[in-house]
Parts: C-alpha cells; structure tokens; sequence
C-alpha cells in the first residue's frame, strides 16, 4: 500500500521546495522586497524578492546583462552614484531600510564592505593600504593600528607571505595576494557583509583556489554575496544560489539544489553550458 | 548554436552503448532459460564466454562516464544521466552474472526435472525479461509510466516467487531429491533478483528524469 503511494506520487513533478524566503531558523542579513532599479529608461532589475541569509554564501549566477553586478551594488548603495538610475521597492539590512534618508550611508557601508573583480590596492604600502579605513575611522594609536593589520592580514590568509614586508608598495605583490590585501582592506573596519563582484575572474587557478578557501572561512564571521561567471565555483563555496536572467531571479534555492536538479528549465540551461 | 553539441552527442553515444549492453544481457538471461532443456546444453560455454564480453562492455561505459565527468563537469540533468549511466550499467551487468549463476544450477541438476516448477520459474522469467525490456524502452525514451509499470510487474514476480518457493518446500517433504530441489530454489531466487535489478533500473530512470529517489522495490 504503501509503495503503491510512493508510486502515484512518483510522477508528480510539482515541487514547493524552491523559495525566495528563507525558512530555516537562521537570521537574515539582507531582505529585498520588490526591487526594481531604472537605468534611464532600461530597466536592469524587476521585481527582484529575496532574502539572504546571515553567515553564510549567497552566489548570485546569471549571463552578462542580467542584472547581478547591479544587484549587488544596490546591496551598498553603489548605484546610486550613477545620476540616471531610479529603484522602487525595499531593501532592508539588518532590518533598517537602506533607501530611508535616515539610514547613513556611510554607515552602511562600513558594515557593508565590497571586493571588486580587478584588484584595486591604493599606490600605498601593504600596511597603509589596511589601515586606511579605520585610519578615517578615527583610529590614531598605532599599537591597535598594528593589531588589526595583522588581524585583518590572518583573516585575509596573507600574513605569514607579507609580514616581513609590510612596509613595501602593495603593487610588489602578485595579482592574488592584491586581491585579498583588498578583502583584508576590508575586513580591517569589521564589517558584517562582503559583496564580491567576480573577486577571482583575473585571477589564476591557484589564487583562484586560495580564495575560495578564504571565502570559506569568512563565513564563519561574515556573511557573503559573490557574484560569479564561474558555475564551478558557485557550486563549491556557495550555501545558496540565485539564478538572475534578464534582470529578474528565475531561480533561488539551496546551491545543491540548483546544480542537481533545478527547478526551472532556464537556470537548468545556464548550469549545464547552454546558454550565457 | 547549440554550444555543447559535441558534448551531447557523446551523452547519446553512452546512453546508446548502455541501451545495446541491456539488449544483449536480456538475450544472455533467455538463452540460459533455454539451457533447463537438457538438449540444448552445447551453448553452455557460448553463454558463459559472451558474459566476459559483457562484463568489459560495462567497464568501458564506466571509463567513459567517468572521463566524461572528468573532461566536461557535468551538472544537474547531465550529471544525472551520466550518473545513472553508470548505475544502470553495472545492475545490467548483475543481471548477466545472475544468468551464468542460473546456468551453473541448472547444470548441477541431475534427471530430476518437474515439469511443473520449471514451467513456473519460465513463467517468472518471462515477465522478469518484460520488465528488463520494458525497463530499457523506458530508459530510451524517458518514459516515466512505463518505470512505473515496470514496479506492479515486480510485484508478480515476487507474488510467483512466493508460490514458487512454498511448492518446493511441500515437494521436499514428499520426495528424495533436496539436492536438485535446492538448486530450483536457487534457480527460483536468481530469477526474482532479476526482476529487482529489472525495479532498480525504473528506480534509476526515474532519478534521471525528477532527480528524486523512488523505492519501488
């Protein structure tokens, strides 16, 4: 009887698994209602809902043009440097929503630290480049200067490769060690989020890995969103991933889930090499 | 343009070449059904070389798959067929080696032969070879109802196997022959794991297609 049961149900297809809401018992760092966002008349998001977990990796994958860089530049406000752009709908970190005029941007974004695809170290030494934000912080005593160097350095795996040369210009060092003298960059201020915007496509396979192995073990401290071209990677780092396709989320699940069976034919397309 | 048409041909290619191993697995099976007729015991060693040949055919769709894996990182649908690829094989190939196995207890059979139980293990393999057939048209064609049918027709076998086993156990009260009523037993048994392995494979058929595990068993 009851294998018979199991045997009707076996061709149903219908499936409630997939949610743009998280249901565990987890808090959520960020909560996006309705985002819409306009450049001029081009509209680059739609409608985009989702909520991202605390703590954890959020991989946001789509083709060129889909939306995903804009994604996560609205995550910090980043967009709204560019004049043409207009949003409708909430986004809400930590409950607060970042569009009220209330809600300082430079505090957000002092939680809310961001590691772009090029390396981009400040003409500086490797100490300077790590102290500059809590240097404008107000941070002068340079024992505790010291202190989160080589905190931010440990946290980013680049201390023991740079402790002896702190001092030299971060443009001495390789392509890899730039980029996580950025993430370090970041971390000195104690952030909460980490937006990574393809942090490895300039990257070699090596300095490719070490970051990944990195990005694994923020997670215990942060929570991070990466945008990435490299299905590989999103299916090795990442807890949960979003499919973005012509600036709407076609598909957000649990990464095991997308890259084993996905829902939707398109984010199906996208993971196996069809399209993008 | 389809940007990995390359790479899905070599998907077909291997679905085709575990398509063919289960024809000629069926084929080895019906033929050591053919060899409880006494008369027909020159194609033992015929059968019995053919599953060697059988057997490296399942290794080579597992060398494939696996440097398919390798070259091409297949995910979700394509990961699934190469997967299943490689489980569908290998339970094929347990079918073979259950073919021999029935082949080796029929030979150690003396004259005792009741015409009664041989016509009911015929009757299990027939629809066990429905099941395998069915089982393999499924795969080909991604046909979902067809899987499920295969799980009632399963449940026949094992509703014969039943009958089946309780009729020796009165006739081994009534007559001297335990040795050869052990080996129809055997004979029995391996025809009803046949038809399991035939379940496994709509098993498989159906995680390839929904990603999701079924025990019809």
């Amino acid at each position: 009887m009851q294998s018979e049961k199991k045997r009707d149900t076996m061709l149903q297809t219908e499936d409630n698994r997939s949610t743009n809401q998280v249901k565990k018992e987890t808090s959520n760092v960020y909560k996006v209602d309705k985002l819409n966002l306009w450049y001029g008349k081009d509209q680059a998001l739609k409608d985009i809902t989702l909520d991202i977990p605390e703590k954890t990796v959020t991989a946001i994958i789509g083709p060129s043009g889909c939306g995903k860089s804009t994604f996560i530049k609205t995550l910090n406000r980043l967009t709204e440097m560019v004049p043409i752009v207009k949003t409708s709908g909430e986004v809400y970190y930590r409950d607060n929503n970042i569009f009220n005029k209330k809600f300082s941007v430079e505090k957000l974004r002092t939680k809310v630290g961001m590691v772009f695809q090029k390396p981009n170290p400040f003409p500086k030494s490797i100490y300077e480049n790590v102290v500059y934000g809590p240097r404008i912080h107000g941070i002068k005593d340079k024992k505790v200067l010291d202190e989160i160097v080589e905190r931010s350095l440990k946290d980013a795996a680049l201390w023991d490769e740079v402790k002896d040369r702190l001092k030299e210009n971060a443009f001495g060092l390789s392509g890899g060690q730039q980029q996580r003298l950025c993430i370090a960059r970041c971390l000195a201020i104690e952030p909460d989020v980490l937006l990574m915007d393809e942090p490895t496509s300039a990257l070699d396979p090596i300095s490719t890995l070490k970051i990944e192995e990195l990005v694994q073990e923020l997670k215990k401290k942060y929570s991070i969103i990466i945008v990435t071209h490299n299905m590989q990677q999103a299916g090795r780092i990442s807890d949960r991933t979003a499919f973005f396709l012509n600036g709407e989320v076609v598909e957000y699940d649990d990464t095991s889930n997308i890259f084993s069976s996905p829902q939707d034919q398109r984010t199906e397309d996208y993971v196996s090499g069809r399209f993008g | 343009m389809n940007v990995r048409s390359t790479y899905e041909q070599e998907l077909a290619s291997l679905q085709d070449e575990v398509f063919n191993l289960g024809k000629e697995v069926i084929q080895t099976f019906e033929r050591a059904m053919e060899l409880l007729d006494k008369g027909k015991g020159h194609l033992l060693q015929d059968i019995i070389d053919y599953d060697k040949v059988i057997n490296k055919k399942e290794l080579e769709i597992h060398d494939k798959a696996t440097l398919m894996i390798a070259k091409q990182q297949p995910v979700a649908t394509d990961l699934r067929t190469t997967i299943v690829a490689l489980k569908i094989s290998s339970d094929l190939e347990r079918v073979g080696d259950l073919s021999i196995d029935i082949i080796k207890a029929s030979r150690r059979m003396t004259a005792f032969q009741p015409e009664h139980k041989i016509e009911e293990m015929r009757e299990m393999a027939s629809i066990a070879v429905s099941m395998l057939d069915r089982a393999l048209s499924a795969y080909k064609h991604k046909d979902l109802m067809t899987a499920q049918q295969i799980a009632v027709l399963d449940d026949k076998v094992d509703a014969k196997y039943k009958m089946f086993v309780r009729g020796l156990f009165a006739m081994s009260i009534e007559q001297n022959e335990i040795e050869n009523i052990a080996q129809l037993a055997f004979i029995g048994r391996y025809i009803e794991r046949i038809a399991d392995y035939a379940t496994n494979l709509a098993e498989w058929i159906v995680y390839e297609q929904n990603g999701q595990h079924f025990d019809l068993n």
